[in-house]
């Protein structure tokens, strides 16, 4: 048989034809829904960085591995470093927010870059994430209890659930209390709501207020006020390898009142960095991720995260039961991420409308850190019956959090 | 009384450490009148370098010798490709910018190299739990060697300065360089010298600081380095006895500021001293002043 030109050009044409009827549904199906953020994925404090990158990577397969959204394929399209410098967040943020293509977003780690660019955000439109920020006015520009920014929503421990929680613990025990807190907004805010929590709960309580910068090598004349005040306990707000120094200023100082900390404390650098002389440290943390035996949910993530990443320091040193801070480094990037795509899957569409309208209809959502409800006027998930209370001991030789009543 | 004396004790351990970084800073200003500014990535380099190689299993002497090593070998480096080519053009501050590129890039290796996480410090010289009662005071005795250990670095460079060959010839290369190498002194070698024993102070000033704070990152010792370029000028540029007394100085009215008036204030208080120094006598505590003959 031979092709004429005429037949060649009409068998070529009805080829292309019915491959572009075709082809619409097979790009669709292809493209991919995109989300972008910037976080510490080095510098000294990115275990909250890696974290949270680790748990949006996770549940990104977990989500592709069931088909997708819509049949679409999620993907981070933008994954940019700030080392937990707010300057580094807002030219990171801007790069990020000029891709449109970009449908979800992701928050900072840490209140300070996130306070940089959460203006940006909001005024963007967009969904974003807030997987490890504390500070209240992130979500509620007017404090806690007013009106949330319409697109922002937090996976994290709210500065004030938080405080809450301490002030409760510490009122009810001591009078005298020594409170440090580190001087980004997370530590000041943290501090000033641990604070004035005490006060409520008991109006004669001596609160000495204290504060220190990130990475100080140096503690003792913060200490010294405090021991000068004779307080009972000391409560310090702030990161894991700063704990160390504190920790390890104290024993110089043969200061043997207890140490309590709040959620971030308890990252691996404070255990790392002050070795044995963490026991005895108690603070709050999330309490699900490391209750025995794990939900289902929570053992499908741990699973998830022994298969990909093995019992390593974010996991901590007991291979059964990942340490609870692991709910706030990755867990929480883990349920940011599986929420946003839920919203989606019911709003039908990734628009930033629809997807808002969507995720304020959140409820019961069952995640790793807690079960997730949003509304309009409710733009935060974890209560304060989500936090328990942990210390560090040894079990088995092995120095670990285990769950303790303060 | 005793917080007097805590934090009086803390204040003078701590600015032994600005005074071996003074003194590190000292030693190049004396040669060539220039300062390695990538100072606090050196100081970060070899407590890393320590705290890995001792986290591999070498033995604690072995790992600092072997740190020490490379930070000879870095300075060597820094002298003859950063400063050297800068200082061969009359009055070009290139060795500032080029020492910091050092640094900087140092910083980024050691992100490369060790991961950019803080990583733990063991301790080297006695632990935290380890002190003694004096005036019913508890001082560690990982401050009390801090101290010990700064003075006889102080004490051995004196004698190494005022009563060796070497010594000699360092002097008089700081005096007129050109002048020295007319009459024989090998004028490069005592430069480089200077790098090396600047590189290798900082190295120890690193590892001392970083046993006591536990940790240490890729961004560690830069802020250090401030406050050692503040211990160096507030003692005089130049002199070994002032770098150490400006650095127990700052040290010690840091701590006070913090105990007594805010510890807010205590960073600040370390730059408002830097102001009032070079207003009232910008030579230092223990420099002299420079007459130029013209």
């Amino acid at each position: 048989m031979v092709f004429s030109r005429r037949d060649f050009l009409a068998t070529s044409g009805a080829i292309a034809v019915a491959a572009s009827v075709g082809m619409p549904r097979r790009a669709r199906a292809a493209e991919t829904i995109k989300v972008g953020f910037t976080t510490a994925l080095t510098g000294p404090f990115n275990e909250f960085g890696e974290g949270y990158k680790r748990g949006i990577e996770l549940a990104i397969e977990k989500i592709n591995g069931a088909g997708g959204v819509m049949g679409r394929p999620i993907e981070i399209a933008m994954m940019l470093d700030d080392q937990l410098i707010p300057d580094r967040s807002v030219q990171n943020m801007r790069r990020i927010l000029d891709n449109k293509d970009i449908v979800g977003l992701f928050c900072p780690s840490g209140s300070g870059p996130t306070l940089a660019v959460i203006d940006m955000i909001t005024a963007d439109g967009r969904p974003a994430m807030n997987p490890q920020a504390q500070t209240p006015t992130v979500i509620y520009p007017g404090g806690p209890g007013t009106k949330p920014r319409p697109n922002v929503y937090t996976f994290s421990i709210q500065n004030d659930i938080e405080a809450n929680f301490m002030a409760g613990i510490l009122a009810k025990k001591f009078t005298r209390i020594g409170l440090l807190n580190e001087s980004t907004g997370y530590g000041k805010t943290g501090g000033e709501l641990v604070q004035a929590g005490i006060m409520r709960i008991n109006k004669d309580a001596v609160v000495t207020h204290e504060s220190y910068n990130q990475k100080d090598q140096d503690m003792t004349a913060q200490l010294v006020r405090m021991q000068r005040a004779r307080s009972e306990a000391l409560m310090v707000v702030g990161l894991g390898a700063d704990m160390a120094v504190i920790r390890k200023n104290m024993v110089r100082m043969n200061m043997t009142i207890p140490l309590y900390v709040s959620a971030g404390g308890f990252s691996p650098p404070y255990a790392e960095g002050a070795g044995e002389l963490a026991l005895g440290t108690k603070g709050s943390q999330f309490r699900k991720i490391a209750t025995k035996p794990p939900a289902p949910e929570v053992a499908a993530f741990l699973n998830a995260y022994k298969a990909k990443h093995g019992t390593d320091r974010l996991w901590g040193s007991d291979p059964e039961i990942p340490s609870p801070s692991m709910g706030g480094t990755v867990a929480s990037g883990y349920d940011g991420m599986l929420v946003m795509a839920d919203a989606w899957r019911r709003a039908g569409t990734t628009e930033a409308a629809a997807t808002i309208k969507a995720m304020d209809a959140t409820k019961g959502f069952v995640g790793v850190n807690c079960s997730y409800e949003f509304t309009p006027d409710k733009h935060h998930a974890i209560e304060v019956d989500d936090l328990t209370t942990y210390e560090y001991a040894k079990v088995d030789g092995r120095m670990m959090l285990v769950q303790t009543s303060l | 009384m005793e917080d007097f004396l805590t934090l009086l004790l803390a204040g003078i351990s701590v600015g032994a450490i600005y005074g071996l970084i003074a003194i590190g800073l000292n030693l190049t200003f004396w040669t060539t009148k220039t300062m390695n500014f990538g100072q606090g990535s050196v100081m970060m380099l070899c407590a890393m370098l320590t705290a890995t190689l001792i986290a591999r299993g070498w033995s604690q002497a072995l790992a600092i010798l072997a740190a020490l090593g490379v930070v000879v070998v870095l300075m060597v480096f820094t002298e003859t490709y950063t400063v050297r080519p800068a200082l061969k053009i009359e009055g070009s501050m290139g060795w500032a910018v080029s020492t910091l590129g050092v640094g900087i890039v140092l910083q980024g290796l050691a992100a490369l190299w060790f991961g950019s996480q803080a990583l733990a410090f063991p301790d080297v010289i006695f632990s935290a739990i380890d002190d003694v009662v004096v005036f019913g005071v508890h001082v560690s005795l990982q401050y009390i060697a801090v101290l010990v250990l700064a003075l006889a670095l102080v004490v051995a460079f004196e004698l190494l300065v005022r009563g060796t060959v070497w010594g000699r010839a360092m002097r008089a290369v700081s005096m007129d360089a050109d002048l020295a190498s007319v009459i024989g002194i090998p004028v490069r070698m005592i430069v480089l010298g200077s790098y090396i024993a600047s590189g290798v102070l900082a190295g120890i000033s690193g590892i001392l600081v970083a046993q006591i704070g536990g940790t240490v990152d890729p961004a560690f010792g830069f802020e250090l380095v401030i406050f050692g370029f503040v211990a160096a000028v507030l003692g005089g540029m130049g002199s070994t006895t002032g770098a150490l007394a400006g650095g127990i100085v700052a040290g010690v009215l840091q701590q006070m500021v913090g105990g007594y008036i805010s510890s807010a204030a205590q960073h600040g208080m370390a730059f408002g001293l830097l102001i009032l120094i070079l207003v009232v006598r910008p030579q230092g505590l223990f420099g002299q002043r420079e007459i130029v003959k013209v």
